[in-house]
């Protein structure tokens, strides 16, 4: 075989197809038409399609990078901490993720995972993350624990009325100027925050396992 | 000794093929720097958040997939390709043949690394690991690898002896290999993307895919080329050699489900890789008890291999070891993941393909390496630089997998916990970066030469193969 070409390139595309149909094409075959799950008693299904505005803020938050120290994917409640971090009451499942363009699994946690953080607690809100993108400070901390993206914010004049999300806290300090989201912050504020894994599908329920007592009937 | 050793040791396949290889090495080495710059800014910002953070072009993810685009795809793709082509040139007995297509194949595969390099940094990136290149940039890759790659096709399938030799085998697999895997890698994921954690899980196979199918064969090519020709001796356990080769093509690429354990993925896809882990160690075990000639050998060549085989095998007993869920539920999600793929590609794959290059230089040019002092520099920085680097990203790794089993800790502790650690790994990529300045200078100064004063070879160098080493080290 490895001295005759012809099935020595055989062999090679063999191993080839072999690694190539046996993930990437089984799993296709298991997972690739997962349909959402229709939900009798709320009469409608999940998960639910993201806003058109937050489908633009994941790709802001995938051109950016941030699967580089976040995560979303939330492990089941006995393995590791994810629940007791309050991350989410339950394993992320392939179902969550189908109408995502691009989900952002990740693999590092550097920062905490994000899968649940558009209904974390506590809430905060929109002017809330902007405060934070634009600093990197944690509302209440002193130091810089997040790198500040001050480029995803305008630093313009104050023309008229201050505008409805300029940076609050800033606004006392900068005279006559005001920060505001640009548009890419503002989509990546609404994604952040329409990330919500909460509703329970029947293969997410956590099943703890039975151990049998000794002497009892099987 | 006789001028016929001299002939021997400097072929036809290194003085008439010589331009095609060296300018594969020199964009390599080119990339190693630049990745080195990217690797060292992205190490920075992991205890210093606010470094460079300003600006846009350079946040965390950015460097991060900058750094290792550059070293996969610019340095261990040309370095590993050079080394291949001249290795089965050599084997091949005559002159490399369609010289001009590896030329123009390797200027436009380093086009489009520049455009999509560009691209990564003002936004463009895919954000799938090893993959991160933009979409308009992939299909020109495709083509100016095949360009690259007919060259050495045409070695192998010249070839004067019939017999086949592992570094054919390794060399082969690689240049055959990869394109399948781009197509159908970019296909799924960037063309006609797959729904959901699919993308996550063919992202996966494709990482481990390009170790096992291109990376470390191409590593491999010149490292079982290099390590008989300086111990001048035969592979000691050969015989199980065509074994070990099929197991790392067969079972290597499904090891990459590993990263997926607990995830929202099929759970046969993470029992599937824990069972490859294993299986695949058979390989990693024949290779080193065929290279074992290197441990006990002299020279620059043999002591880059050395480290290279050790962390080769080092990397494959981690993989297994933290394939497990009960490691994994501490290893997963920290730097001892980033300390691992270091160890593999930088310990192993890197310091292979560098002893191979430390041998085929200065056959290529007629000469010996131009500065011993930079030589020997490069080797105690690579070496007591990786050491260091995987060391402490493992020990931060471990850290920060505890703490976080723990929920009362925050990440502002865990960060100040890993603080020392992560310092340390910024001293060895400024380790690395000077280290991999110093190999490139000297390539550089060692060819020009050539370029220079035309093909006179300083026969007396030659006399006897371990000259060369001698006169590097």
């Amino acid at each position: 075989m490895m001295k005759n070409g012809f099935f020595f390139f055989i062999g090679l595309l063999a191993a080839f197809l072999l690694g190539w149909g046996g993930i990437p094409l089984l799993a296709h075959k298991q997972i690739g038409a997962l349909a959402p799950f229709y939900d009798d008693g709320e009469s409608s299904s999940f998960p639910t399609r993201p806003p058109g505005v937050a489908a633009r803020g994941q790709l802001v938050y995938a051109d950016l990078g941030c699967v580089a120290c976040h995560t979303q994917q939330v492990r089941r409640p006995d393995f590791g901490s994810d629940k007791a971090r309050g991350w989410g009451d339950r394993q992320s499942v392939a179902r969550d993720y189908i109408f995502q363009g691009r989900p952002q699994l990740g693999d590092v946690r550097i920062g905490p995972d994000l899968a649940n953080w558009g209904v974390r607690k506590p809430p905060v809100d929109a002017g809330g993350i902007a405060q934070f993108l634009y600093s990197g400070v944690v509302s209440g901390a002193k130091a810089v624990t997040h790198p500040p993206f001050p480029f995803l914010f305008d630093d313009r004049p104050i023309v008229g009325e201050v505008a409805a999300d300029a940076l609050v806290a800033l606004v006392d300090k900068t005279p006559r100027r005001q920060i505001v989201p640009t548009e890419r912050a503002r989509t990546l504020i609404a994604y952040l925050q329409s990330l919500n894994n909460a509703y329970e599908y029947p293969e997410a329920r956590h099943v703890v396992p039975v151990v049998a007592k000794e002497g009892a009937h099987k | 000794m006789s001028s016929t050793s001299t002939h021997a040791e400097v072929t036809a396949a290194d003085t008439a093929g010589r331009w095609p290889v060296l300018l594969l090495l020199a964009s390599g080495l080119g990339w190693l720097v630049i990745s080195g710059i990217f690797a060292l800014i992205a190490s920075i910002q992991l205890h210093s958040p606010t470094f460079m953070s300003a600006c846009e072009w350079f946040t965390h993810g950015r460097v991060g997939a900058l750094a290792e685009t550059a070293f996969v795809y610019g340095w261990a793709a040309n370095a590993g390709l050079g080394i291949a082509l001249w290795v089965l040139g050599r084997l091949g007995g005559s002159t490399l043949r369609a010289q001009n297509w590896a030329m123009v194949g390797t200027l436009f595969w380093n086009l489009g690394m520049t455009l999509g390099l560009g691209g990564i940094a003002t936004g463009e990136a895919t954000s799938f690991a090893f993959l991160e290149l933009p979409r308009y940039v992939q299909p020109l890759l495709v083509v100016a690898y095949i360009a690259i790659g007919i060259s050495g096709i045409l070695a192998w399938s010249g070839r004067r002896t019939e017999g086949t030799y592992a570094s054919h085998w390794y060399a082969v697999a690689a240049l055959f290999l990869f394109p399948w895997l781009l197509i159908a890698a970019q296909t799924m994921l960037l063309w006609s993307p797959v729904r959901g954690v699919l993308q996550p899980i063919i992202d996966g196979w494709y990482v481990q895919s390009v170790f096992s199918l291109w990376l470390a064969p191409l590593a491999l090519a010149g490292a079982y080329y290099v390590v008989p020709k300086i111990t001048g001796q035969g592979l000691p356990s050969y015989e199980f050699a065509p074994l070990a080769f099929w197991t790392l093509l067969f079972v290597g690429t499904m090891t990459g489900g590993r990263h997926l354990i607990g995830g929202p993925v099929p759970a046969w896809i993470p029992t599937l890789a824990n069972a490859a882990c294993w299986m695949v160690l058979f390989h990693f075990i024949v290779v080193a008890l065929n290279l074992r000639g290197a441990l006990t050998g002299g020279g620059t060549s043999l002591a880059f291999i050395s480290f290279g085989l050790l962390a080769y095998l080092a990397g494959a007993l981690l993989d297994a070891a933290t394939s497990f869920r009960g490691v994994a539920v501490v290893t997963q999600f920290t730097y001892f993941t980033t300390a691992q793929q270091q160890l593999a590609l930088y310990g192993g794959i890197s310091m292979l393909l560098l002893g191979s290059i430390y041998f085929a230089v200065p056959r290529l040019t007629g000469r010996p390496w131009t500065s011993g002092a930079f030589v020997r520099g490069h080797r105690v920085l690579a070496m007591v630089g990786i050491s260091i680097l995987v060391g402490s990203l493992a020990v931060a790794g471990w850290i920060q997998g505890t703490e976080l089993s723990n929920a009362k800790t925050t990440f502002g502790e865990i960060a100040a916990r890993t603080r020392p650690w992560l310092l340390a790994v910024s001293v060895a990529q400024g380790f690395l970066l000077v280290g991999n300045m110093l190999i490139l200078a000297n390539f550089l100064r060692s060819v020009s030469g050539v370029w220079c004063a035309g093909a006179v070879s300083q026969v007396e160098a030659f006399r006897q193969p371990t000259t060369m080493e001698v006169h590097a080290s």
